[in-house]
């Protein structure tokens, strides 16, 4: 006979969130992403500013959710499952950086414009 | 917000009407009818023969990763089916459309095919083969092995597992519809910005092929997960990480690759989307928009996916050399560390598919050498094999004549590869057939690990073995006519012969483009060896013993053949690397368990089933913009998650009297035995 196994709250290694961290994970979500929405639509900062705002909300945006929705914490329990996380960052590193390496190139060469109406790539 | 869109519109239809019905052209209606006759002989087969109930309980319903993966394989040999249907049509009007003076049939002004419809043709090709055809074929396959060879009796999430399943055939599904309903996108398998946005393609098609994708490939992403954590977590005891076959490695390097691969073709899809639906502006020319950001995104997701095809074809090779070979594989620990470099370096290639965008040299250069290093651990693996048949006892069965095939398209496919990755030859034979002849080595050799596979792994599911006499007919017909077609595509490539061509401008390439045509057909050929095979082995049956080969090496081939559907009556403690060439050293192969234990087993469930269907109805309705239909579908999904989260079956259980008589009498736990109706267990039962 297997060992019981029926019953997600005998195993934190599968229990997910509660009540409370669902719904304030949601709220977190949504007051974020709304955030970013509205920097977005204004963009009144200046280019180097406004990306790097919306970079720390949705990395702001990814810890809430990663801490509130999924528990992620070292404990024994949930360990694997944040290194998991933390293994994709390198992916996430290399698919960026390179991209925006390429996009930055890619201006340089073909939106040849005056300077005054070009939109900054993240590298410039 | 919502786009308009240009033709009629009713709330009940949506964009649907009687002239979406493509009753005007003949070679659709000739389509339609074999189709139809074909499904009602099945239906009526199954109405005839009783056979409904059965096929739902076992079948529909089932959580067996042996009968998901034999149904991934069914679904991805229709596919095949079809994309090869399209193959022949492109060859066929790039044969008969050369030089001004070539007559029209069929409302074509040259050849048989109008422009739109060939465009839908090639489209369709690349997606019915690469995505539903090749990766289920694949999924299907480690569906089948995979959880044999680690000693499991299941994936890790048997339910989920069907609703991959059912996901990917609500995909492909909607491909097929789109033949009879509507039609297909004519912007390339790849989705060429910005031909598929709604200004350019207006239609249907495009919607239906961003649909069948992101709704197929939602299924992909969820099996990478459970493959993964089977994988992980459901090795039998003593089946360390070094003592797992490489099969099994392969196929958890692609599962990462897929998980951490499809998000991103979803969100380039999403993005799309958003344009097509919503009126967004992420791959417009203007208004803030950049058509090179979906052409990078979809290329990040697709050059992984080209080693998520060839991966696994590379673990199905070094399972069977060895085995046809009677010695161990050569350099296994090479073999896994190659492999994990290949994944690796998939993630920094993708821009080779576009040096010609304008990026800058150091871009170029950068990505031209991460592309030529594939070629290392490549080369390892090919050498690997070779050093495995040195010396080894050659038997030459159809499984192992598809490898060595596999090896020589390798070869192939590879060099001109690495003359792609210099970004000067990529400038000159760009978007040439050089390129559709190249990639074809791939994913030929892709299918001939298929063909091997299937052969090898065949008895082992069924109890009994394809024809070895028409399986060699299959492989001689199928591999020449794969080296004639492409060595002539090869020369039109660099002849100057650009890619996706309705019409031939130049004459002088008339002779190499019948060569092509011969080839096809020699496929037709091949095509009726492959059918008379199933049908004599159907025929035949001659019992397979447990292990067929003779000299198999690993855990799967302890099983009976046909495996139960438990797999192994009692949790097998695995010794050595090649479990099975062990204990066949040992003189243990044939030893048995004295008693047995009660075997917890899941509870077939209808609900992955339903879910799919409802993801069809809702990609349906999204795709005729018929939103009462898209909700109705979405609605359905939700309460299916919500039924299922209160579901409290907890499996059932079969008891050592049972087990013992199947495995006594292995017809009443095969593939296509019936179960009887088991009772689940009770709460008090399970603790």
């Amino acid at each position: 006979m297997s060992a019981p196994h029926t019953n997600p709250l005998d195993h934190p290694e599968v229990r997910m969130a509660s009540a409370w961290r669902y719904i304030s994970g949601f709220i977190a979500s949504m007051v974020l992403m709304q955030a970013a929405f509205i920097v977005t639509l204004r963009q009144h900062p200046p280019y180097e500013q406004y990306a790097l705002t919306i970079a720390g909300l949705a990395l702001a945006s990814l810890v809430s959710q990663a801490a509130l929705f999924f528990g992620l914490d070292i404990s024994r329990a949930q360990i694997w499952k944040s290194v998991s996380l933390v293994l994709t960052v390198p992916l996430f590193v290399l698919s960026v950086g390179l991209t925006v390496w390429m996009f930055q190139s890619l201006a340089a060469r073909t939106m040849l414009m005056p300077a005054t109406t070009m939109q900054p790539t993240l590298l410039q | 917000m919502q786009v308009a869109v240009p033709g009629p519109w009713s709330p009940l239809f949506g964009r649907l009407t009687l002239a979406a019905i493509p009753y005007d052209n003949p070679i659709l209606v000739a389509t339609f009818a074999g189709v139809a006759v074909v499904g009602l002989v099945v239906v009526a087969a199954v109405l005839y023969y009783k056979k409904l109930g059965y096929l739902w309980r076992e079948w529909l319903t089932t959580v067996d990763h042996k009968k998901i993966g034999v149904m991934y394989v069914i679904l991805g040999l229709v596919m095949l089916l079809r994309g090869f249907a399209d193959a022949l049509m492109i060859r066929t009007q790039q044969a008969m459309a050369i030089g001004p003076n070539s007559p029209g049939v069929l409302g074509a002004q040259h050849g048989y095919l109008p422009p739109f419809h060939f465009d839908q043709v090639y489209s369709a090709h690349g997606t019915a083969m690469i995505l539903f055809a090749a990766t289920p074929i694949l999924t299907g396959l480690t569906n089948i092995v995979v959880p044999l060879q680690i000693g499991a009796r299941d994936m890790a999430f048997p339910y989920m597992n069907a609703l991959s399943l059912w996901l990917t055939v609500a995909g492909a599904a909607l491909v097929m519809i789109s033949l009879f309903v509507g039609d297909f996108s004519a912007a390339g398998w790849v989705g060429l910005i910005p031909l598929t946005e709604l200004p350019y393609s207006p239609g249907v098609g495009v919607d239906y092929w961003m649909w069948a994708i992101q709704i197929s490939s939602i299924g992909t992403t969820l099996n990478a997960i459970n493959m993964i954590v089977t994988i992980i977590k459901m090795r039998a005891p003593g089946m360390g990480w070094f003592r797992l076959p490489v099969f099994t490695w392969t196929t958890l390097s692609t599962n990462i690759i897929g998980l951490t691969a499809f998000p991103v073709l979803g969100v380039a899809l999403a993005l799309l989307g958003a344009d097509r639906y919503l009126g967004a502006h992420f791959y417009t020319a203007g208004n803030g928009g950049n058509l090179m950001l979906y052409t990078n995104l979809f290329w990040i997701w697709g050059h992984p996916e080209v080693y998520f095809l060839v991966l696994p074809a590379f673990g199905i090779m070094s399972e069977i050399i060895p085995t046809f070979s009677e010695k161990p594989l050569f350099g296994y620990t090479t073999m896994v560390a190659a492999t994990f470099a290949i994944a690796g370096i998939s993630w920094a290639v993708w821009l080779h598919h576009f040096f010609t965008m304008a990026a800058g040299p150091d871009v170029n250069g950068f990505f031209s050498i991460a592309t030529m290093l594939v070629g290392i651990p490549t080369g390892v693996k090919v050498f690997n094999w070779m050093f495995t048949l040195y010396r080894g006892r050659l038997t030459f069965a159809t499984p192992m004549l598809w490898c060595l095939y596999g090896l020589f398209l390798l070869l192939a496919g590879g060099i001109t590869g690495m003359m792609l990755a210099i970004p000067a030859i990529n400038y000159t034979v760009h978007n040439s057939v050089f390129v559709i002849a190249h990639f074809h080595c791939m994913v030929l050799l892709v299918v001939t690990a298929i063909f091997a596979a299937v052969a090898y792994w065949f008895p082992k599911v069924f109890g009994f073995a394809l024809n070895e006499t028409l399986g060699r007919g299959f492989f001689w017909t199928f591999s020449t006519a794969t080296t004639i077609t492409f060595l002539a595509m090869f020369a039109l490539g660099f002849e100057g012969e650009t890619r996706r061509l309705d019409y031939i401008y130049d004459p002088a390439w008339r002779p190499m483009l019948w060569t092509e045509e011969f080839g096809i057909a020699l496929y037709c050929v091949s095509l009726v060896y492959f059918v008379l095979m199933l049908y004599v082995s159907l025929r035949d049956r001659v019992p397979a013993a447990a292990d067929p080969w003779h000299s198999a090496r690993t855990l799967e081939f302890l099983t009976p053949s046909p495996v139960p559907f438990y797999n192994f009556a009692v949790t097998p403690e695995v010794n050595a690397r090649d479990e099975l060439a062990w204990r066949r050293q040992h003189g243990l192969e044939h030893a048995r368990p004295e008693a047995f234990e009660p075997i917890h087993m899941p509870s077939n469930s209808g609900l992955s089933f339903i879910t799919g269907m409802c993801a069809l109805a809702m990609g349906f309705g999204l795709i005729w913009r018929i939103w009462w239909l898209a909700g109705a579908g979405l609605l359905g999904i939700v309460l299916v998650v919500i039924i299922r989260s209160f579901d409290k079956n907890l499996g059932y259980e079969i008891q050592p009297a049972e087990v013992a008589a199947m495995e006594e009498d292995l017809s009443l736990g095969g593939i296509i035995a019936e179960q009887p109706k088991r009772a689940p267990l009770t709460e008090a039962e399970a603790h």
